[in-house]
C-alpha cells in the first residue's frame, strides 16, 4: 500500500515537473508582457515585474494595429469554421448515405488529397489567386493585374474547405443507423430534409471537433495569408506580429503583448474545449 | 471505424423488394440531391487541391515566366539548375538534420508522457493541457517567445546560463547554435501532438493484458518493453509518418526566429527555399522543382516508414 502512494507521487512530481517545463514560455510571455523597460533590462533580472505595466497592451496596440489584424483573424477563422462545416458535412453526408456510381472513385480522392503536402501545391495556388479572371483588373483570361491577391476573397475562399473535415463526417454519418433515414422518408421527407433535420443533428460531436479545429488552423495559419497579402489592413495577427517583430526587434514588453493577443484566444477556446480538441487531434493527426 | 465501412453495402439486399420503377426514381431523386450536395466541394478541391498538385509537377518541367507569360518545355533543366545551386542543396541537408534530431526525440519524449498520463490520475486533464498547449497556439507568436527568451543577453537562457557560470552562445545569431535553437522550439511544439496520438492508442490496449503479466509476475519496464511498445506499433508508424511530413515541411518557426535563412545560411531548409525561389526571385518553375523534390522525400519516408513497422498502420 505504502509503495503504491509512492508511485503516484513519483508520477505526479514528473508530470508537473514536465508539464512546468511546457508552459514556461507562456508564462514568461504573459509576464514580460507586463513588465516595464527598466525590468527588462535590469539585472539581477526579476521573476515578477517591480510594476504591473497594463499599458503596455495599449502602447501595443498604438505602435501596431493589432486591433484591426485581431478582428481580420477574427471574421477569417469564423469564414473558414462556417463554410468548412456546410461544405463539408453535405459532401460527408452524399458520401455516406446515397449510393452512386464514382462514390468510391470520389472517397479515395479526397483521402489523396487529406495526404498532400502543403508544399506540392501551393506555388500554383498563388498563380491562381493571382489570375482570377475579372478580378483586381484581370481580363478575362487573368491577365494584366492582380487577380484575388490583397482581397478578402484570397483569405477566405481557398482555405475554405478541408478534405479531413469530409472525411470525418463521412465516418460520423456512416455510423447512424438506415432505419432513421427510413422512417423520415416514408414521412415524405426529401434527401435534403433528412440530412439536415433528421442526420445532422446526430454528428453534433464532429461539427463541434470540425469547427474547432478549423478555427484553429485558420487563427494560427501563417504563409498563405503571408503570400497573399501585403496591405496593412488585411494583415491577420500572425502576419502583423511577424512585421512588427521585423520593424521594433527590441521593444520586448510589446511583442510580447501581441504574441499573448494571438495566443490566448486558442489556450481559453482549448481549455473549454479540451475534448473536443483530444478528439479531432487524435483522430486526426495532420495538420 | 473500420466496421462502419461496409454497412451500407450489405444492408439491400435483406429488404422486402419494392416495384422496381418506384425504387429507380427514388434512387434518381436521391442521386441528384447527392451531386447537389458534393458539388460546391468537388468543384472546390478540383480548384484549390487538384489543380494545384497537377500544375506544380507540370510546371517543373517547364520553363514558366510569370511576367511575360511566356511557357515552354524544359524537360530536366530545373532539376539540373536546382542541383547545381548549392544553398539548396545544403537546404536538403538542414532539412535531413532537423528531421533527425526532432522527429525521435519529441516521439521519445511523447511515448513516455503518455505512458505517464495513461494511469488513474487526478488531473490528467490539466497534465494533457500542458503538454498539448504548444501544438494549439500559433507557431509565430510562440515563436516569438522563444526569440525573446534566446535573446543573448536579457533573454532566459543566458541568464540561467550565467548564474552557474556558463558564458551563453549568441544562440539565434550564431551559426553554430541557430540550427539547435530551432529544433529545441520544434521538440517543445511538436511533442503534444504525438503524445495525444499515443495516448489515444495506449487507451485502446485491453487491460487484462496487463493483469496475465502480473500473475506472471513481471515487472513494469518488462510489461512496457514486451506489451506497450509492441502494441503501439500501428499508432508509432502513424506518428512517424506525420512528424516526418511535418517536420520535412518545416516553416514558420524557421522563418520567424531564423530570418533570410538564418546566420551564414545555417538554419535555411527546403521549404525556405522554395519560398525563396517562387517569391522573391519569381522563378515559378525552379520552385516546382524544388517541390517535387520535397514531394518524393516524403514519398519514399512514407514507404519506408510503412516498411518499418508493418503494414496494418494507417489505423491509429
Amino acid at each position: 500500500m505504502k509503495r503504491k502512494f509512492d508511485a503516484r507521487w513519483v508520477l505526479h512530481l514528473l508530470l508537473g515537473l514536465g508539464g512546468l517545463i511546457m508552459i514556461v514560455p507562456f508564462v514568461w510571455m504573459i509576464l514580460t508582457s507586463l513588465k516595464s523597460r527598466a525590468d527588462i533590462a535590469a539585472y539581477p533580472p526579476q521573476l515578477l515585474p517591480t510594476e504591473w505595466v497594463w499599458s503596455n497592451y495599449q502602447a501595443a496596440l498604438d505602435y501596431a494595429p493589432f486591433g484591426t489584424y485581431f478582428r481580420n483573424s477574427l471574421l477569417i477563422a469564423i469564414g473558414h469554421t462556417a463554410i468548412n462545416l456546410m461544405l463539408a458535412t453535405m459532401a460527408g453526408y452524399a458520401l455516406a448515405r446515397v449510393p452512386f456510381r464514382g462514390r468510391t472513385v470520389v472517397f479515395m480522392a479526397i483521402l489523396a488529397m487529406m495526404m498532400i503536402p502543403t508544399y506540392t501545391k501551393i506555388v500554383p495556388q498563388y498563380l491562381i489567386a493571382k489570375g482570377m479572371p475579372f478580378f483586381g483588373g484581370n481580363d478575362y483570361l487573368g491577365r494584366g493585374g492582380y487577380g484575388w491577391l490583397d482581397s478578402w476573397w484570397v483569405l477566405i475562399i481557398p482555405g475554405a474547405l478541408t478534405p479531413f473535415a469530409i472525411f470525418l463526417f463521412r465516418q460520423f454519418y456512416l455510423s447512424l443507423p438506415r432505419e432513421l433515414e427510413e422512417a423520415a422518408r416514408i414521412d415524405g421527407m426529401g434527401e435534403f430534409g433528412i440530412f439536415a433535420r433528421v442526420m445532422t443533428p446526430l454528428v453534433k460531436p464532429a461539427i463541434a471537433t470540425v469547427a474547432l479545429v478549423t478555427f484553429e488552423n485558420s487563427w494560427n495559419n501563417f504563409l498563405w495569408p503571408l503570400l497573399v497579402t501585403t496591405r496593412d489592413d488585411l494583415r491577420v495577427i500572425q502576419v502583423g506580429l511577424a512585421a512588427f517583430q521585423l520593424a521594433e526587434r527590441t521593444e520586448w514588453s510589446y511583442l510580447m503583448a501581441g504574441s499573448t493577443l494571438a495566443t490566448v484566444p486558442m489556450i481559453v477556446l482549448f481549455l473549454f474545449a479540451q475534448r473536443y480538441f483530444v478528439q479531432g487531434f487524435a483522430t486526426a493527426g495532420i495538420k | 471505424m473500420t466496421s462502419t465501412l461496409e454497412s451500407p453495402s450489405v444492408a439491400p439486399a435483406s429488404r422486402a423488394p419494392r416495384p422496381p420503377r418506384r425504387r429507380r426514381r427514388l434512387g434518381a431523386e436521391r442521386r441528384r440531391a447527392a451531386y447537389l450536395m458534393l458539388a460546391p466541394s468537388v468543384i472546390h478541391l478540383i480548384w484549390w487541391i487538384g489543380l494545384p498538385v497537377v500544375a506544380t509537377f507540370g510546371l517543373a518541367f517547364t520553363n514558366y515566366d510569370v511576367i511575360a507569360g511566356t511557357i515552354e518545355w524544359a524537360g530536366l533543366d530545373n532539376f539540373r539548375e536546382i542541383f547545381a545551386d548549392d544553398i539548396w542543396n545544403l537546404s536538403i541537408w538542414h532539412t535531413v538534420v532537423f528531421t533527425f534530431f526532432t522527429v525521435p526525440v519529441a516521439m521519445a519524449i511523447a511515448v513516455v508522457i503518455a505512458v505517464l498520463l495513461n494511469q488513474r490520475i487526478k488531473a490528467l486533464a490539466w497534465y494533457r493541457a500542458a503538454f498539448f498547449m504548444p501544438h494549439i497556439t500559433a507557431t509565430v507568436a510562440i515563436a516569438l517567445v522563444w526569440m525573446w527568451m534566446f535573446e543573448p543577453n536579457l533573454g532566459l537562457f543566458n541568464l540561467l546560463l550565467d548564474r552557474v557560470g556558463v558564458n551563453g552562445p549568441a544562440w539565434l545569431s550564431d551559426p553554430d547554435w541557430a540550427m539547435p535553437a530551432v529544433i529545441l522550439v520544434s521538440i517543445w511544439k511538436g511533442i503534444g501532438l504525438k503524445m495525444l496520438i499515443y495516448l489515444a492508442a495506449l487507451q485502446n490496449i485491453p487491460h487484462d493484458l496487463y493483469e496475465a503479466a502480473d500473475i506472471d509476475g513481471a515487472s513494469s519496464a518488462r510489461k512496457f518493453f514486451a506489451i506497450t511498445l509492441p502494441l503501439l506499433k500501428p499508432a508509432t508508424f502513424f506518428v512517424f509518418i506525420v512528424s516526418m511530413i511535418d517536420a520535412f515541411q518545416v516553416f514558420d518557426q524557421v522563418y520567424v526566429l531564423t530570418p533570410d535563412g538564418g546566420p551564414a545560411n545555417s538554419t535555411t531548409v527546403m521549404t525556405y527555399e522554395i519560398y525563396r525561389t517562387a517569391f522573391g526571385e519569381f522563378d515559378i518553375s525552379a520552385a516546382c522543382a524544388q517541390s517535387v523534390v520535397l514531394f518524393a522525400f516524403l514519398l519514399v519516408l512514407t514507404v519506408i516508414g510503412r516498411r518499418l513497422t508493418g503494414k496494418d498502420g494507417d489505423e491509429a
